[in-house]
């Protein structure tokens, strides 16, 4: 087990092992630069996992409370748990289920092709598709994504024919799509067994994560400390400002400050606004990074949303893979709609205990009881759309501290109109299809709790505009970079993991480079 | 419900099984926190935000047991609990357990906006679905990987819409 000094001012520092944090520390070893990786969470085996959904929440999630504020339903159903992601090492890579899709060209030109929307923060991103498209390349062969690299798609399961036969009814473009789940087996782990399980743990390692795949080839490299149950609470800076060290508490509850040549933040948008809003210095006053006041703001979460419907017969849609099927039809911007952006209609299916809870939270009595007990004749249909950026959309701290000391997050988010019209359209969408499958009846179950988090710390081709520039590295802070998904300019309309894997790989690139050339 | 039988529901091997109770009203042995009252009117209660009719007393007794473990760990959930107890009796001339359905509805309606009754109503949610017999009793099947998952157990087996086209 390699070990580094507390001292060694030669490491690069990775806060957070999951899409993100995971990626990156893999592909900088591999050049060679020496990680030191910390992550809140313990290092679990796919032994420890179970098949059960709320043990396996419970195990796997990021449990500390936060708060809420504002328009969105989270604050009204879920108020100290409004965003969903993991503190384990793997992150949420360990939990999710492995949709795959990239950006299409327009989305990084998103004030461009939108126009002037009021009330929003639109910018384009700091580069173009051209740029990231041989890093996708790398990311899906990286990830065994299905259809890419000669890969097969998952196979049809009970769910995926009940949206392919309404969808298809409806002349629209219905496909498994591509899921970073093996079809077959491929780089060493097994083909899917369809347990329904990958949002606990996957036992198998037929899904990608971090934990089953960069980690254990990172280490294998004699390159990477993984230091498991070390908790970040703040980041230091010298004289020059150039971020020098990060101070994190382990598992025994003791207080660390470990040297670094580079920082990397990659706690997964919340918790990485949070650690920088936190990180104040007589030089950073408002926050590290934080000069123009974009640490925390423009926060993105997707227009996420399921319909749920029952049948005449027997779906058990809690078996096999759980969101193996996608239409593309209302991807691209098309201002005939009436608003701005696109949405991938996707699969969902959960097993009772979930379906339950996330049906209407807060829903009871007689009909709830009349909708819930033909679980086994329901089927799930989901999509992921564009949110709005919005300056008061935001991380902010509360008064409150954590049993670190650190202040608790708040959350705040109100929907645009944008917003309120892409989720009209879309869950009319998802009923059509499911109707035009013989649907009994559709329930639109509302946002569960945030679980694509986006944007809080976004690049942006100017300093005034976003914390970072084009390689994620903040514009204030040159030794000071970020590598999940609050890096994002705007959100696109798809999953974002594997935009966020292909930007690390990019990152890395770019991090080794600038080492090699001695300026980093 | 149905026609066909439902399948087998399977908890993971590695819980624990579901706890077991005593038929009569001497369940109440089992519990940490709550006294026989409390405990009633919160299976009442259970039973009547969730009225399944064919689901037998234990399963929503058992989600009051799952309650019970809450409040021995966190006094302001036991607080919360007892205020809920406290809210519903003191609606009525009548103690809550013994009202008729459409006083307990109007009762619990009534205190709709409040933490206690939001405590109540998401735990009852939490813990009665994730109750083997509830599975058992609406087709979740639950646990897989243990039996090699639904690969060959039934993933596809849905034969009453058209057949997707291969490689789809
Ligand atoms: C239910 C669900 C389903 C999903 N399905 C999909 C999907 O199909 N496709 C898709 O593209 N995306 C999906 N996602 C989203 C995906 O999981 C995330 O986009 C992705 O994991 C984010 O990567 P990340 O690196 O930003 O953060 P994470 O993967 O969440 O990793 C962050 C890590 O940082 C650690 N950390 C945070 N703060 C600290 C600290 N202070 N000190 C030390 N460590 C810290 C955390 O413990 C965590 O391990 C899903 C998410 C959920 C919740």
């Amino acid at each position: 087990m390699t070990k580094y000094d507390l001292d060694d001012s030669g490491v690069v520092v990775i806060v957070g092992s999951g899409a993100g944090g995971g990626t990156l520390a893999h592909e900088l070893v591999k050049r060679g630069v020496e990680v030191v990786l910390l992550e809140a969470g313990k290092h679990l085996t796919a032994d420890d996992f179970v098949n059960d959904e709320w043990a396996g929440y419970e195990m796997l999630s990021w449990l500390d409370k936060r708060t809420a504020s504002g328009t969105w339903r989270a604050a009204k159903d879920h108020p100290t748990a409004p965003s969903w992601s993991c503190q384990v090492v793997g992150g949420t890579t360990t939990h999710w289920s492995a949709c795959c899709y990239r950006f299409i060209e327009d989305e990084f030109r998103a004030k461009t092709l939108y126009g002037e929307i009021p009330g929003t923060s639109l910018i384009d991103w700091p580069f173009t598709v051209a740029d990231i498209a041989p890093y996708y390349e790398l990311a899906e062969a990286k990830m065994g994504v299905t259809r890419t690299n000669g890969l097969p798609g998952l196979p049809a399961n009970n769910n995926f024919k009940v949206m392919y036969a309404g969808g298809s009814k409806l002349g629209y473009n219905v496909s498994t799509g591509r899921h970073a789940i093996n079809s077959i087996p491929y780089d060493g782990r097994p083909a899917t067994i369809q347990d329904g399980f990958t949002i606990t743990g996957d036992k198998t390692g037929a899904r990608w994560s971090t934990l089953a795949v960069e980690i254990p080839r990172a280490l294998a490299t004699g390159k990477l400390e993984l230091r498991p149950q070390s908790r970040v609470t703040f980041i230091e800076h010298d004289a020059a400002g150039k971020a020098s060290a990060v101070v994190y508490v382990d598992a025994a509850g003791v207080t660390h400050r470990q040297k670094a040549r580079a920082v990397v933040l990659a706690g997964n948008c919340i918790e990485t606004s949070r650690l920088l809003l936190h990180s104040k210095s007589g030089r950073f006053t408002d926050g590290l990074a934080n000069g123009y006041g974009h640490v925390g703001r423009h926060y993105l979460r997707h227009i996420i949303q399921t319909v749920w419907s029952i049948f005449d017969k027997p779906v058990y849609m809690h078996r096999g893979e759980i969101m193996g099927g996608m239409i593309d039809d209302f991807v691209r911007h098309d201002p005939a709609r009436g608003f701005a952006g696109g949405y991938y209609i996707e699969m969902n299916s959960m097993g009772l205990p979930t379906t339950a809870a996330f049906l209407d939270p807060g829903w009871w009595g007689r009909d709830f009881v009349s909708v819930i007990e033909q679980y086994r004749n329901m089927a799930g249909i989901f999509m992921s759309g564009e949110d709005m950026p919005q300056p008061g959309n935001r991380v902010t701290l509360g008064d409150e501290l954590d049993a670190f000391g650190v202040p608790v997050a708040n959350l705040h988010y109100d929907d645009h109109p944008n917003d309120l019209k892409l989720r009209v359209h879309g869950y009319k969408t998802l009923s059509a299809i499911h109707a035009a499958a013989g649907a009994k009846r559709s329930i639109e179950a509302p946002s569960y709790p945030a679980s694509h988090n986006l944007g809080s710390n976004r690049m942006a081709a100017k300093a005034e505009d976003g914390v970072l520039d084009g390689n994620g590295r903040a514009w204030e802070v040159p030794n000071l970079f970020i590598a999940d998904g609050s890096t994002f300019s705007t959100g696109g309309a798809c999953n974002p993991t594997l935009t966020i894997v292909a930007l690390a790989i990019r990152q890395a690139e770019f991090m080794a480079g600038r080492m090699a050339a001695g300026e980093l | 419900m149905t026609e066909t039988p439902m399948p087998t529901a399977y908890k993971d091997p590695k819980l624990p099984p579901p706890v077991e109770l005593p038929e009569g009203p001497d369940w109440v042995g089992v519990l940490k926190v709550f006294d026989a009252h409390v405990a009633e009117t919160l299976v009442v209660a259970a039973r009547t935000l969730y009225p399944h009719q064919d689901l037998p007393e234990r399963v929503y007794r058992r989600t009051v047991v799952a309650f019970d473990g809450l409040a021995a760990k966190m006094p302001a959930v036991a607080q919360g609990f007892a205020e809920f107890v406290d809210l519903v009796d003191g609606a009525m001339p009548v103690p809550f357990r013994e009202l008729s359905e459409s006083y307990r509805v109007n009762g619990l309606k009534a205190i709709e906006g409040t933490a206690a009754f939001r405590l109540v109503q998401r735990t009852t949610v939490r813990f009665l679905y994730d109750d083997i017999e509830v599975w058992q009793a609406f087709g979740y099947e639950g646990a897989s990987a243990h039996l090699g998952g639904y690969v060959d157990r039934g993933f596809n087996d849905l034969d009453w819409l058209p057949e997707p086209p291969p490689g789809i």
